[in-house]
C-alpha cells in the first residue's frame, strides 16, 4: 500500500470506511463522556447525547438523537467560528429547539481541516445541579424559566483555545455541586476533542471533498432506508391520536393533551400538532417551535425503526439528518405545551418528549393494523436530598426505568429506560455513599398491562431514610396508564408513597419536592407498567402459568384477565387446557372484540368526570378502532 | 527427562506444543478436540506429544492447558439446574439487572432481554441481613435457609449461588450457609459470592458467581478425572490450567473456582507474544491475534498487560480480573458482500474453519477477506507445505462477481475489501487504545494467528504505527504461551473510604492480609517462596466518580508505604488515562484494594536461529497488487531462510509453514535471533 496518498475519489470502499469510522468515533465518544463524566445522572443513567455534523450542521451520527449546531450559525455566524472555539448554552429559549431544560448543557466544538471548517462535534449532558430553587435544578413548582436555574445562552465557553474563566466561574458559582459540574464540562470537552479528531483523520486520509461527498451519501442512503424498509409497510391516510401529562405540578386537576394528526403519503409522514392544549402554568411545557422543527423531527424519527423486518434490522437503522427527508412537522400557534411563549417554565418536559413519541406510535398502529408497540413511559427521576451544611450535603437521585412496552415479537422487556445503557444504582453502592437502606427491590406485581404478548413490569422499591431527608419526584403517569394496543391493556401506573414507623402508607403526588421524610421512615417507588400488545385470551397458557408461579403476576389476573383455569399442586401452579378453553371462549363472547386502544380504568373515571374534553373540530381519537385479529387473519 | 507439554484445547482442534528442557526442541502438533469428554484429546495430546518427541511417560514433568470448556458451557446456554440464594427483598435482582437497554436512544422499543441465567422461580430469598459497614443487621434462620434449599432441590436445582448484600464487607452469613448446604447437601455445586467476587455491586457480583456455579460440573470434573488418568504413576505430575487473568494455577486451584477460567483462550497466545516480543527488544505492544472469525487485541505497557473486571461473556457480565482483551468480530474468514442499497460490506458474518473461504475448497461460496489475498497474490498456491491446496481461479470468480455490482475490477474490490476489514480492525483497535487514553503510535504491533501476517500492516497504517512484529509459528503462540506462563493468583476486597477520613492501619491491615493469603496459596501451588512476587493494586477514583482507575504499586512497598504511594500516585494515574487530574483540589476515594500474587516459572529454552545460516535470497516472483499502485512484480522468501539481522525491503511476500506475512512497499522486514520478523515502516508520511 501506498504511504503516500491521493485524495480518492468516492467509491464503495471509502465511503463504508468513512461511515464505519462515523459509527465508531460516535461509540468512542461515548465511552470517553461515561469514563470521566462525574454527574450520576450522566455516568449512570447515561443521560448525554453526543454528535458529529457536518460544516452545514447536518447530523451525521446516527445511534442517538442530539443537540443540533444551529444556535452557533444563528448567534455567531459563519465569520465567528474558529479552530479551538468551544460554543456553550443551555438557555431552552435560545437554542433553535435543541435543549429541552436548563440541566442539559450543550458542548459545540468546530472541527477544522487546516483553514476549513469541515464539522462539529457535540455533547451535552444532563447535569446534576445547575442551580435555581431546588436541589437538583428540577423545581416541580416552577412557574417561570428564570426559578429553574442559571441560563445560558449561546457563549463561547473557549474562544480560539483560551477559556472564559468569567463565565466558567459563574456557571460553576451557581451549581449545587460545583466540581461535578467543572470535572462533567472537562469530560465533555475532552470526549468532543476525541471525536473532532476522527473527521480530521478522515479529511487527512481521503481529502476534504471525497469526506463532503461520503457525508452527502450516508445521508441520502438513510432517507432511503426509511423509505423502502419502512413507509411501505405503513397505509396511505389521515389518522390521529392524543395522550396527557396528567399534573404540571402548579395547576391541579387538569390533563394536558398533545394531540397529532398523522398523514401518511407514500413519500412522506407529516405530523400536525394542532389541537394540542395550551401551554401550562407549571414547568411541563417543550419549546420547539423553531429551525423548521428539525431538532423534533429528529427526536421523532426513530419510532418508525419499529416498522422494521426484526428488532435486530431496527437496531442497525441510523436516525441521521436524512430522517428529515421523510418526517415534517406542523407546529399550533404560539401558546402551546410545544410552542410556549419566552420563559415559561420546562423543567419536567421529558413527560412531553414520551408523550409525543406515544401519539406518533399510536398514529402508526393505527396505520399498520395495530403492528407497533404499546406504549412505554419512562424518564421520571426520584431522589432523597439533605444535610444539614455544605459538606453534609447529599443528592441521591434515581431515574428508574419502567415496563417497556408489549410487542408482536415479544413481551415487554421489565425496567427499562428509553435512554440506552441508562443503569440503576445497586444497593450496595446507594447504601455506601448515601444515608438510606434499600429494603426492597422488585418488580411490581401485576403492573405490565395484560396481552397476548404484555407489557414489562416497573419497579417496586422501597428504601428507608436513615436521616431526615427530603423527597422529590419528577414523574407523571402517575394517575393513567401506558396505553395498550391490539386488544392488549394499560399497564399499571406510577406511585410515590412514604411509609411511617407504624406501617401507614401515605400517597404523594407524582410531582412532590416539598415532603419530608423522617429517619426510619420508607419511601416506596412503584413505576409504570408497560402496554400490552393483543388479546390477552391468546396468550399461551403456559406463560400465564409460568409468570404466575414466578409470581409476576396474581391468580386473579391469571384466571380473571388471561382466562387461565389455574390450580395450586403442592407449590406448582398447574392448569386445565380444557377447562382453559372453555373459560376463555366464555369471556370472548361476552367481552366481544377487544379495541385497538386501552388506556385503562382511570382513564375512563377521567373521562366519567368530565375531565377529558376535545377541542372544536376533534373526535375522540380512540372511537371506531378495533382490534385486528391477525391469528385469524392468518 | 524433562518434557514440559502445553495442550490449548479450541472448539475444532487442539493444540499440543512439548519442549525438552536439556534441548530446547520444541515439536509441535494438533490432535482433533472431543468435546463431550474434553479430558480424551487431553490425554491423547500427552501421548502424541511423547511419541512423537520420542519421550516415555516417565519423562513428563509437568503439563500446562488452556481451555475454551468453561467459556463454551456459557455461549451454550447450558443453564439447566441453577439456583440462586439472595438477601429477602433482593429477589428481583437478576431479572431488574441494571435496567440497561444496549445501543441506540429508544431501542427499549424494539430490543428483547436476553435469556436469564436462571429463572425467577428458583431465586429463593433468605432472612439475614449485613450493613455497608460489614455489622449485622439481622442474623440469618438456618431453618428457613434449609427450607429455601430443599424447595430448590425438589425443583431439580444441582448448582447453587449465594449472593448476600454486602457480603464483600461480611461473609460470615454466606460462610454459614455454605456449611448448613454442604452437610445437608454434599452433592451440591455450590458458589459463595465473597468467595468468587468479594467487590460490591449486588447484580455483577451476582452474576459472576452465578457463572462460577454454571461451569462448575464441567470444569471440576473433567479436570479431576484429567488428573487421575495423569497422574496413575507414584509421583503426582504438576497440571496447571490458564485463567484469563494470564497466569496458570493447579487444576484443584482451577476447579474450585472455575470462573477464572472463562475467556481464557486468547490470554495464553498474549504470554507468547510479550515473550517473543521480549526477545525482539519490545516491551510496549499491542497484541493483533487474528483467526477465521474474530480478531483479540491487547495493549501491554512494560510487558504488563492491562486488566479489566468489565468482562462480559455474552450477554452476561463476568467481574473477575481478566486481562483486558477487546474482540472483534471480524477475522481471515469474515464474508464480503454488498447490501440491498448496494454497499459493499465486510463481515461481521464470517465464513468460519468450516466450510472456509472459496480458495479452500471445502465448499465455501462467499468470498472472504482470505479470498480477497488470495486474488491479489498475496497468499501462494498452498499452505502447510502443500497439505492445503489454494484455488485462486475460484476466488477470482468469485471477485469477479462482486466486483460487476460496482462497476470496479476484481482486483480493485478485494484490495478494497482489505481496506475496510483493516477498518473495522482499527475501530475495534481504538477501544483498547485511544479510548483508554493510549496512542497506539507509541506501540509495537505483534500480529500472530492465521492471518495476522496478512494485515498487520495495513492495520499498523491507519493507527500510525511504525512496528510489525511477526513471531515464528504464529499459529501456534496460544500453545507456546502456556510455556512462558506463571502461576497467578488474584485478590480483591472492597474498602470505600475517602482520603480524608481513612484510617491508614485499617487499609494497610487489610492490604497485608490479602498479601499473606496470596503468599500462602502460591507456596501451597509448589512455587519456592524466592519466587514468589506480590504486587498491590488500588483500585481509586475522584468522589463522585463512577469508574474507578488502577494504581499500581512498585514491588517492594507494602502496608502503610504502599497507601501512602498509591494516594500520591493517583493523581498521575488519572491524568494517564483520562488527560486531566484534580490534585489538591477534589478528594480522593479508595474502592478496591487488590493483590496479585504471582509464583514465577522457569522459561524454557528456546532453540535460537541458526547464526551462520547465509542470507536468505527470493526463491521467486509473483505479481501481487496493491491500491493505487497496481500489480507488481514482487520477491517471495521463506521464512525459515532468513539470517538472523538479514533485513530486505518491502515490497515482499515472506512464507512460511502455516501463515504468510505481507510486507508493501514502505515497510523493511528484518529477522532476529530468536526467528522474529520485524517490520519497520521507512516511509516518512504516516498516515493516521
Amino acid at each position: 500500500m501506498n504511504v503516500q496518498r491521493k485524495p480518492r475519489a468516492l467509491g464503495p470502499i471509502e465511503l463504508e470506511v468513512i461511515h464505519g469510522t462515523i459509527r465508531a468515533a460516535e461509540l468512542e465518544i461515548e465511552a470517553a463522556v461515561e469514563r470521566t463524566a462525574r454527574s450520576p445522572m450522566i455516568r449512570d443513567q447515561h443521560d448525554y447525547r453526543v454528535a458529529l455534523f457536518d460544516a452545514k450542521g447536518r447530523k451525521l451520527t446516527g445511534r442517538s438523537y442530539s443537540a443540533i449546531v444551529e444556535p452557533v450559525f444563528e448567534y455567531f455566524g459563519a465569520d465567528d467560528i474558529h479552530p479551538g472555539d468551544v460554543f456553550f448554552w443551555n438557555d431552552p429559549y435560545n437554542s433553535c429547539g435543541g435543549i429541552g431544560h436548563v440541566p442539559d448543557l450543550c458542548t459545540t466544538l468546530p472541527i477544522f481541516h487546516g483553514e476549513r471548517l469541515i464539522g462539529f462535534s457535540q455533547v451535552f449532558g444532563h447535569h446534576d445541579d445547575i442551580g435555581g430553587s431546588v436541589p437538583g435544578s428540577l423545581p416541580v413548582h416552577a412557574t417561570d424559566s428564570w426559578m429553574e436555574g442559571v441560563l445560558i445562552p449561546p457563549i463561547k465557553l473557549y474562544d480560539r483555545g483560551r477559556l472564559n474563566q468569567a463565565a466558567f466561574r459563574i456557571i460553576t458559582r451557581n451549581s449545587r455541586l460545583e466540581d461535578h459540574l467543572a470535572g462533567d464540562l472537562d469530560a465533555e470537552i475532552g470526549a468532543a476533542t476525541l471525536g473532532s479528531r476522527r473527521i480530521v483523520a478522515l479529511a487527512e486520509r481521503y481529502g476534504v471533498e471525497t469526506l463532503e461527498a461520503a457525508f452527502e451519501q450516508i445521508l441520502a442512503n438513510t432517507a432511503e432506508i426509511f423509505r423502502r424498509e419502512i413507509l411501505p409497510n405503513i397505509v396511505d391516510g389521515v389518522y390521529s391520536y392524543e395522550d396527557y401529562i396528567e399534573a404540571d405540578g402548579v395547576e391541579p386537576d387538569k390533563l394536558h393533551a398533545l394531540r397529532v394528526t398523522m398523514t401518511k403519503t407514500p413519500e412522506k409522514i407529516l405530523l400536525d400538532f394542532t389541537g394540542t392544549d395550551p401551554e401550562a402554568k407549571g414547568p411541563i411545557n417543550w419549546a420547539l417551535d423553531e429551525v423548521e422543527g428539525r431538532y423534533f423531527r429528529k427526536w421523532l424519527a426513530p419510532v418508525l425503526r419499529s416498522l422494521a423486518a426484526s428488532p435486530e434490522r431496527a437496531a442497525e437503522i441510523d436516525s441521521n439528518e436524512g430522517v428529515l427527508e421523510v418526517i415534517d412537522v406542523k407546529f399550533p400557534d404560539k401558546g402551546t405545551l410545544i410552542t410556549p411563549r419566552y420563559g415559561k417554565p420546562t423543567g419536567m418536559r421529558f413527560f412531553l418528549m414520551l408523550r409525543s413519541l406515544g401519539v406518533f406510535a399510536a398514529c402508526l398502529s393505527k396505520a399498520t393494523g395495530g403492528r407497533m408497540p404499546a406504549d412505554h413511559e419512562t424518564i421520571r427521576i426520584w431522589g432523597l436530598t439533605g444535610g444539614q451544611t455544605r459538606e453534609e450535603f447529599f443528592l441521591f437521585r434515581e431515574v428508574l426505568g419502567g415496563g417497556g412496552p408489549g410487542r408482536p415479537w415479544a413481551d415487554g422487556s421489565d425496567v427499562v429506560h428509553i435512554v440506552p445503557n441508562s443503569r440503576n444504582l445497586p444497593a450496595e453502592f446507594s447504601e455506601t455513599r448515601y444515608p438510606i437502606l434499600v429494603e426492597q427491590l422488585a418488580l411490581k406485581r401485576d403492573s405490565g398491562g395484560a396481552g397476548f404478548r404484555r407489557g414489562g413490569f416497573g419497579y417496586d422499591k422501597r428504601i428507608r431514610a436513615l436521616v431526615e431527608c427530603r423527597l422529590i419526584s419528577n414523574a407523571d403517569r402517575s394517575i393513567l396508564g401506558c396505553y395498550g394496543v391490539n386488544g392488549g391493556l394499560a399497564g399499571g401506573s406510577y406511585g410515590i408513597s412514604v411509609i411511617d414507623v407504624d406501617g401507614t402508607e401515605t400517597v404523594h403526588p407524582g410531582m412532590s419536592d416539598t415532603v419530608t421524610v423522617r429517619p426510619g421512615e420508607r419511601v416506596r417507588v412503584v413505576t409504570s407498567g408497560g402496554g400490552g400488545w393483543g388479546d390477552p385470551l391468546l396468550r399461551e397458557p403456559a406463560r400465564v402459568v409460568y409468570d404466575l408461579q414466578c409470581g409476576l403476576i396474581t391468580e386473579t389476573a391469571a384466571r380473571e384477565i388471561y382466562g387461565v383455569d389455574v390450580r395450586l399442586e403442592g407449590r406448582h401452579w398447574r392448569h386445565d387446557p380444557a377447562a382453559t378453553a372453555d373459560r376463555r371462549a366464555r369471556m370472548a363472547t361476552s367481552r366481544g372484540r377487544p379495541p385497538m386502544f386501552d388506556r385503562g380504568s382511570a382513564h375512563a373515571a377521567l373521562k366519567a368526570r368530565g375531565m377529558v374534553r376535545f377541542p372544536e373540530g376533534w373526535a375522540d381519537p380512540d372511537a371506531g378502532w378495533d382490534a385486528v385479529d391477525h391469528m385469524a387473519a392468518e | 527427562m524433562g518434557l514440559t507439554v502445553a495442550i490449548d484445547t479450541g472448539g475444532t482442534f487442539t493444540d499440543v506444543v512439548a519442549i525438552d528442557h536439556r534441548t530446547g526442541q520444541s515439536t509441535a502438533l494438533k490432535v482433533p478436540s472431543t468435546p463431550r469428554d474434553p479430558s480424551q484429546s487431553l490425554i491423547e495430546g500427552v501421548g502424541r506429544a511423547l511419541a512423537e518427541s520420542g519421550h516415555a511417560a516417565g519423562d513428563l514433568r509437568m503439563l500446562l492447558h488452556g481451555s475454551t470448556v468453561a467459556t463454551n458451557a456459557v455461549l451454550e446456554h447450558r443453564f439447566d439446574g441453577l439456583g440462586l440464594i439472595v438477601t429477602r427483598g433482593f429477589r428481583h435482582m437478576i431479572e431488574i439487572a441494571r435496567q440497561s437497554v444496549p445501543d441506540g436512544y429508544g431501542n427499549s422499543f424494539f430490543w428483547v432481554k436476553p435469556p436469564r441465567l436462571v429463572p425467577l422461580h428458583l431465586v429463593h430469598e433468605v432472612p439475614g441481613r449485613i450493613l455497608a459497614d460489614g455489622s449485622e443487621l439481622e442474623p440469618i434462620d438456618p431453618e428457613a435457609t434449609l427450607q429455601a434449599v430443599a424447595e430448590l432441590v425438589e425443583d431439580g436445582v444441582r448448582c447453587i449461588a449465594v449472593c448476600l448484600l454486602h457480603a464483600y464487607a461480611n461473609d460470615s452469613h454466606e460462610a454459614a450457609i455454605g456449611r448448613l448446604i454442604a452437610e445437608r447437601y454434599p452433592d451440591l455445586f455450590v458458589s459463595l459470592s465473597s468467595v468468587v467476587l468479594p467487590e460490591y455491586r449486588e447484580y455483577e457480583r451476582a452474576m459472576t458467581t452465578l457463572i462460577d456455579v454454571l461451569v462448575k460440573p464441567y470444569c471440576k470434573t473433567y479436570l479431576g478425572e484429567a488428573a487421575a488418568r495423569l497422574s496413575e504413576g507414584p509421583n503426582e505430575l504438576p497440571f496447571l490450567i490458564m485463567q484469563s487473568n494470564g497466569g496458570v494455577v493447579t487444576h484443584a486451584t482451577a476447579g474450585e473456582k472455575p470462573v477464572t477460567m472463562l475467556l481464557s483462550g486468547p490470554a495464553a497466545g498474549i504470554q507468547g507474544a510479550i515473550h517473543m516480543a521480549q526477545l525482539a527488544g519490545h516491551d510496549d505492544i499491542l497484541t493483533f491475534d487474528v483467526g477465521g472469525t474474530s480478531t483479540d487485541v491487547a495493549i501491554i505497557e512494560d510487558r504488563t498487560p492491562a486488566f479489566t473486571s468489565e468482562a462480559m461473556v455474552e450477554h452476561y457480565p463476568v467481574k473477575t480480573p481478566m486481562l483486558d482483551i477487546v474482540t472483534i468480530g471480524a477475522g481471515g474468514g469474515s464474508i464480503a458482500w454488498t447490501d440491498s442499497y448496494g454497499s459493499l460490506k465486510v463481515g461481521p458474518q464470517s465464513a468460519g474453519a468450516d466450510p472456509g473461504p472459496i480458495c479452500y475448497g471445502r465448499g465455501g461460496t462467499e468470498p472472504t477477506v482470505t479470498d480477497a489475498a488470495m486474488v491479489l497474490g498475496r497468499l501462494p498456491d498452498a499452505l502447510i507445505g502443500g497439505a492445503l491446496q489454494l484455488d485462486r481461479k475460484a476466488a477470482q470468480a468469485a471477485f469477479g462477481r462482486l466486483a460487476g455490482s460496482h462497476a470496479m475490477s476484481p482486483e480493485e474490490i478485494a484490495a478494497g475489501v482489505l481496506e475496510i476489514a483493516a477498518a473495522n480492525q482499527v475501530f475495534g483497535i481504538r477501544r483498547v487504545t485511544t479510548a483508554r487514553g493510549r496512542d497506539p503510535g507509541a506501540y509495537a504491533m505483534v500480529a500472530f494467528g492465521g492471518a495476522g501476517g496478512l494485515f498487520g500492516t495495513d492495520v499498523a497504517d491507519f493507527l500510525g504505527m511504525r512496528t510489525v512484529i511477526s513471531p515464528p509459528d504464529p499459529g501456534n503462540l496460544c500453545a507456546l504461551g502456556l510455556h512462558v506462563s506463571d502461576v497467578r493468583r488474584d485478590y480483591i476486597t472492597t474498602m470505600v473510604r475517602l482520603q480524608s477520613q481513612a484510617e491508614a492501619e485499617e487499609i494497610a491491615a487489610a492490604w497485608e492480609g490479602l498479601a499473606e493469603r496470596g503468599r500462602a496459596d502460591i507456596l501451597a501451588e509448589g512455587i519456592a517462596p524466592d519466587r514468589i512476587a506480590i504486587n498491590r493494586i488500588a483500585d481509586m477514583r475522584y468522589f463522585g466518580e463512577g469508574h474507578e482507575v488502577q494504581v499500581p504499586i512498585p514491588e517492594g512497598l507494602s502496608g502503610a508505604e504502599a497507601l501512602a504511594h498509591a494516594w500520591k500516585a493517583f493523581h498521575g494515574v488519572h491524568d494517564r488515562s483520562f488527560g486531566f487530574h484534580y490534585e489538591g483540589r477534589q478528594e480522593v476515594e479508595m474502592v478496591n484494594l487488590r493483590v496479585q500474587a504471582v509464583g514465577r516459572q522457569a522459561r524454557p529454552p528456546l532453540a535460537p536461529a541458526d547464526s551462520g545460516r547465509p542470507p536468505a535470497a527470493p526463491f521467486g516472483t509473483r505479481p501481487v497488487y496493491w491500491r493505487g499502485t497496481g500489480w507488481t512484480d514482487c520477491p517471495l522468501y521463506h521464512r525459515n531462510e532468513f539470517a538472523p539481522g538479514q533485513s530486505v525491503a518491502g515490497p515482499c511476500i515472506v512464507e512460511e509453514y502455516g501463515s504468510t506475512v505481507v510486507v508493501p512497499a514502505g515497510w523493511d522486514c528484518a529477522a532476529d535471533a530468536h526467528r522474529n520478523l520485524i517490520l519497520t515502516r521507512t516511509a516518512e508520511e504516516v498516515q493516521s
